[in-house]
């Protein structure tokens, strides 16, 4: 037949064949035990759906509608002593070390009940990512330290990802814009750290958080070049709380105004400035900035493809009900061809975005900002090391330089460009197709019900208000149809196509 | 585009423009936060106080009830200008406007006798009625037993359009002779009523609805005795394209605001309407507001001229409007990036209100399937 050259170079053409199929290859290099850990995952999203969330969703809903002011604390207090805030904390920190694919699982598990809820925890661990992908160990080490120590203390300690600002909130996600955008976070350096001033806008859990990932610009008028990384704690002089966000829905996580007038933070908050970036790598801040920009948004934007799935799932299975209880012309619904079409075709919908999220994770463990932990020895040894390991000799390595400067290396300059464009354009397909089923679902959804899905009791009009978000966050759906064009097509199959209309 | 075709209409856009504006546009975003919030039914009686006075609640009623006798054109005009502003008070319009027609198309004109000439403020004119319902598909209704002169209804009627706010109500209920349901005239403040507290919806927050429950409520019969799907269908059938206008007027609301929006906002150091993506994406919602208004009219004027299949032509355009409409909200929002989803903007409420406006009358579906049974038969 065909010499084995020759099927490389022709499986190697546009659209490049192991790129494409991701889960033919790298299912089988997923370590067993993952499998079996995801499943613990699930059963214990289910239960926590159908124990804390179901019983209180509605009723929560309503109360912030009621009372505009409202902050579900108490809710938070309890994910706290389940735990949640730590599961997905890597051994070495502290947490629980559950690999970080199986979140998304959890999210549309729980975000098929009330996305509200299910942003309540995912967006902590957004939080959480974005310390990680800015490689610094020495700070994630008292960051996550925290977290777990709310956790034993019972004042549940999280993080925020900070980064839309009044006048820029697309322009914050993509280096070109960010180039020209008009940006209002200045950091000024000053002896011993920063002086921040400024303001930050609907950042998710912002009330609810202890520490803050914040971005911000050493100058304004050339942000993509200038940008630098602050953690901000609660409570520190010269950072206050605005309002909270007056939203459609997702009412359970607030969506908060930060303000920063001559907030000072120190250098030991300093998680990364073009200085620190040469201490690492030759490469452009911009190139860096655009990197870590795209690391965090290949893991958020699967995450919220798996909120998109929830959305559409919830949907799914309350018109499912309905269907199942209801009568038309003294037949039930579901004996109905139509009404058989219609949710099939959501189930559909369901399995399909699911697929496309997890192909997404799956090129973030094989390929994208994963890869280190999800390594079979590596894997297996923070799997099954005593606790106590990890305290006596990795934990006390995390404040070493070597510690840092691996990591940067590892996360921020070694990876390869075409594994960049590969897990952040998976990452935006899955964000922007898994939310329009989500919409779509609700659409199909509200049809089918007539009258009874209207009422705030049946769930069915509140998912179609909470899945709106899904299609603006995180980068709009149409910030991320371009990125994908720019990922995953422009490179072999349009390599003269500019970018972003200048 | 009504008032291109229809000169006459020109006087009563401008009195609903400038009331839509002047009475409604100030508590939009507060008069939606009802049942919370400050909102109660007396402010909405005030609000009413004005468009009463002026006699638009009588625009379809002829002049012999001391209604101005306006035709589909005049109603659908003043739904749309209303919505555009807040569709919640076209819902009110549009179901005093269903409970009209039930009467005068049952010829029960003396009912229309009793109540409209001599009503005296917005809660005895306006007259509340299911209007999310097609009671000929509802599998349980309230049950009436006669008397020697009168009847008396028991059982429970849902998601009853103006059943905390006006005296009055048109309601559906099955009798013992006939087969078909029959409409009643209630008195809402009847001891045999209960009402539930306000229900909270999807959409078109600021017009009230209640679960009712009645129990031995004495009920005066509208037109003849299971008669009842006969006049629904005369009535739905002329005032689904009323539903389509309120889409029209929710679409036309929603591109003018993106079109602001994306003119003052910038993204990447210009306008965000000088990128190419939002340009394409307002020319879709252009498309279809205007296809949408032009739906709307010609409906009209078929209705108007009698045309053969109005009645197939009006429940297609309808629910044709009713898909573009939803495709148009969300877009609305969209194009308004994380401001679109917040209360301070009107975008989030229109992407709730034109699915609420979508269910009217009965179920998308089952609106096609009987849309589809009636041309087929």
């Amino acid at each position: 037949m065909l010499k084995r050259s020759e099927v490389k170079s022709l499986i190697s053409r546009f659209p490049r064949f192991e790129d494409n199929t991701l889960s033919m290859y790298y299912g089988p290099r997923m370590p067993k035990a993952m499998i079996k850990e995801t499943e613990e995952v699930v059963a214990l999203a289910r239960k926590f759906k159908e124990e804390v969330v179901r019983p209180l969703y509605l009723d929560l809903d309503r109360k912030t509608h009621e009372d505009l002011d409202y902050i579900p604390e108490e809710v938070v207090k309890k994910a706290n002593e389940l735990g949640l805030y730590t599961m997905w904390i890597p051994k070495m920190f502290g947490g629980k070390g559950y690999n970080m694919p199986s979140l998304s699982f959890f999210n549309e598990e729980v975000g098929s009940v009330c996305l509200g809820f299910a942003n309540l925890i995912g967006v902590h661990y957004l939080g959480m990512a974005a310390v990680m992908m800015l490689g610094n160990t020495r700070i994630m080490k008292k960051i996550l330290g925290d977290v777990v120590a709310g956790e034993k203390t019972g004042n549940p300690c999280l993080i925020s990802y900070a980064i839309t600002e009044p006048t820029a909130g697309t322009d914050v996600e993509e280096v070109d814009l960010e180039a020209r955008g008009r940006l209002v976070c200045h950091a000024r350096k000053v002896d011993g750290g920063y002086i921040l001033n400024g303001s930050k806008v609907f950042i998710s859990n912002g009330h609810l958080s202890t520490w803050h990932t914040v971005y911000a610009y050493g100058d304004l008028k050339r942000g993509a070049d200038t940008k630098v990384a602050l953690m901000v704690r609660t409570g520190m002089k010269g950072f206050s709380f605005g309002r909270h966000e007056n939203k459609m829905g997702q009412r359970a996580c607030p969506a908060s105004v930060l303000i920063f007038e001559d907030c000072f933070v120190p250098d030991e908050l300093v998680v990364l400035n073009p200085d620190l970036l040469k201490s690492f790598t030759k490469q452009s801040p911009r190139d860096i900035n655009m990197r870590h920009i795209d690391y965090v948004f290949s893991l958020s934007r699967a995450g919220v493809g798996s909120f998109g799935i929830g959305a559409a799932r919830g949907a799914f299975e309350i018109a499912l009900k309905y269907a199942n209880e209801t009568e038309i012309d003294g037949k039930p619904m579901v004996d109905y061809e139509w009404v058989q079409c219609r949710l099939a075709e959501m189930y559909a919908n369901v399995r399909l975005g699911r697929l496309a999220y997890m192909e997404s994770n799956l090129a973030n463990q094989h390929r994208g900002a994963y890869n280190l932990l999800q390594m079979k020895p590596i894997y297996y040894y923070s799997k099954y090391l005593p606790e106590m390991y990890f305290k006596m000799f990795v934990t006390p390595l995390l404040n070493s330089r070597m510690a840092n400067w691996l990591m940067s290396k590892w996360y921020l300059d070694w990876q390869k460009p075409e594994d960049q464009n590969l897990t952040t354009g998976l990452a935006s397909m899955a964000k922007f197709s898994c939310t329009d089923f989500g919409v779509r679902n609700c659409q199909m959804a509200l049809e089918l019900m007539g009258r009874a899905g209207l009422r705030h009791d049946s769930g069915a009009e509140k998912v179609l208000r909470d899945a709106k978000l899904l299609q603006i966050y995180e980068g709009t759906n149409q910030l991320n149809r371009i990125n994908l064009f720019k990922s995953l097509i422009s490179p072999q199959a349009s390599p003269r196509a500019a970018f972003f209309e200048e | 585009m009504l008032t291109a075709l229809n000169k006459d209409l020109k006087p009563f856009e401008e009195l609903i423009t400038s009331f839509s504006k002047g009475e409604l546009k100030p508590h939009v975003e507060e008069h939606d936060r009802f049942p919370f919030g400050t909102l109660d039914v007396n402010l909405i009686e005030d609000a009413f106080r004005k468009i009463f006075d002026l006699g638009f609640l009588g625009i379809m009623l002829p002049e012999k009830f001391s209604g101005i006798g306006q035709g589909i054109s005049a109603m659908c005009m003043m739904l749309g200008h209303v919505a555009e502003v807040d569709a919640s008070y076209s819902l009110i319009i549009l179901t005093s406007s269903l409970s009209q027609q039930i009467i005068l198309n049952a010829g029960a004109e003396e009912i229309a006798e009793k109540i409209y000439p001599s009503a005296n403020g917005a809660r005895e004119y306006l007259i509340a009625f299911p209007s999310f319902t097609d009671p000929g598909q509802a599998t349980i209704l309230p049950q009436a037993s006669s008397g020697r002169n009168s009847y008396t209804i028991t059982g429970k009627l849902d998601y009853l359009v103006l059943g905390n706010f006006s005296n009055w109500a048109v309601l559906p209920a099955r009798t013992a002779g006939s087969k078909g349901y029959s409409f009643f005239l209630v008195n809402l403040n009847d001891q045999g009523v209960t009402k539930s507290d306000p229900i909270f919806s999807l959409g078109l927050h600021a017009c009230p609805i209640v679960d009712i429950a009645l129990d031995n409520v004495s009920a005066q019969i509208i037109g003849e005795e299971g008669q009842g799907q006969k006049y629904f269908e005369m009535t739905s059938r002329i005032m689904h394209v009323t539903t389509a206008a309120i889409n029209a007027g929710i679409m036309r609301g929603s591109l003018k605001e993106a079109i602001e929006y994306t003119k003052e906002r910038e993204q990447g150091g210009k306008a965000v309407i000088n990128w190419s993506e939002v340009r394409m994406l307002l020319a879709n919602m252009a498309i279809k507001s205007k296809a949408a208004e032009l739906c709307v009219t010609q409906t009209c004027k078929a209705i108007d001229e009698n045309l053969k299949d109005w009645g197939w032509i009006s429940i297609a355009s309808t629910l044709h409007v009713h898909d573009l409409a939803c495709d148009v909200v969300t877009d609305g929002v969209q194009l308004l990036g994380g401001y679109g989803y917040m209360k301070d903007y009107g975008q989030e409420k229109r992407y709730r209100d034109a699915r609420q406006v979508q269910a009217l009358l009965g179920s998308v579906p089952l609106k096609k399937l009987a849309l589809i049974n009636e041309h087929v038969a």
